[in-house]
């Protein structure tokens, strides 16, 4: 089981990380609504994984990412993309995000990368 | 593990009717400074967030009319403000079509055809008239026409 920060300006699309991956046995320890307050909630609650929608307000996603590489070089971050942001995702990854799963999500998709970012060694 | 759409459906309702009167009011603020980027920024990402909500409930029409707007204030961004020539009556269509659109979705579930002209002149290319808030310089007079 990993704790998981779940970081989307959408409650819709919180909501919707939340139940997939509590079915699958994690925990959501956490949730932000842009990337200021993601930043602020991986400080506080340390999560083993957070899940980052790209465009969000104050600050995107891909600042995030960053911002939160920097408190943690080992922070495991996937990124929430939609299609048509290949180029915004190759950003993230460069920035230092382990992977991503594209909207709109299927659940096993999101649980199989989850499994995998959460499994492998540093 | 199948999710109980039912549930998001009610959730997409609420969240895109605050997303569309966000739109409304950036409208309004736009209209009085053609070139404001909180007010461009958000309705990008207000269309960008109703066109993920739609694209996970299926609703291919609300998607691809969110999905046009977006993309028109994407390149709204990269000219750094709202172009005159009706450039901004047609985002106010937009947003005028998102809530009709809306307005069936939460009262039969099911979403109603885009309507296609209101697509295709979301998808003409951006005018790069000047703004109606910034009037157009007149021709230079110097050197005198002989």
């Amino acid at each position: 089981m990993a704790r998981i920060l779940v970081a989307d300006d959408a409650s819709f699309m919180r909501q919707m990380i939340r139940e997939i991956v509590e079915e699958e046995g994690h925990e959501v320890v956490a949730e932000a609504s842009d990337g200021v307050e993601a930043i602020e909630q991986f400080k506080k609650y340390h999560p083993d994984v957070v899940t980052m929608d790209i465009v969000m307000p104050r600050r995107s996603g891909i600042d995030a990412v960053k911002g939160i590489i920097e408190v943690d070089p080992t922070a495991r971050v996937v990124m929430c993309s939609a299609l048509g942001q290949e180029t915004l995702v190759q950003e993230a990854l460069q920035a230092g995000a382990r992977d991503f799963i594209v909207k709109p999500f299927k659940p096993e998709a999101v649980t199989a990368t989850l499994r995998k970012v959460i499994e492998k060694e540093d | 593990m199948p999710l109980d759409m039912a549930k998001y459906r009610a959730v997409f309702v609420e969240e895109a009717t605050e997303h569309l009167a966000d739109i409304s009011r950036a409208l309004l603020e736009l209209e009085k400074d053609a070139a404001c980027s909180d007010a461009i920024d958000q309705i990008f990402r207000m269309a960008h967030s109703i066109k993920g909500m739609a694209a996970s409930l299926e609703y291919g029409s609300v998607t691809e009319l969110a999905h046009r707007l977006e993309d028109r204030m994407q390149a709204i961004r990269s000219a750094g403000r709202v172009p005159g020539g009706g450039e901004l009556s047609l985002l106010f269509r937009g947003l005028e079509g998102l809530e009709r659109m809306l307005a069936v979705v939460r009262d039969t579930s099911h979403a109603p055809p885009a309507e296609p002209e209101l697509v295709r002149a979301l998808m003409s290319p951006l005018t790069t008239a000047a703004s109606d808030a910034e009037p157009k310089k007149k021709a230079p007079t110097w050197p005198p026409r002989r």
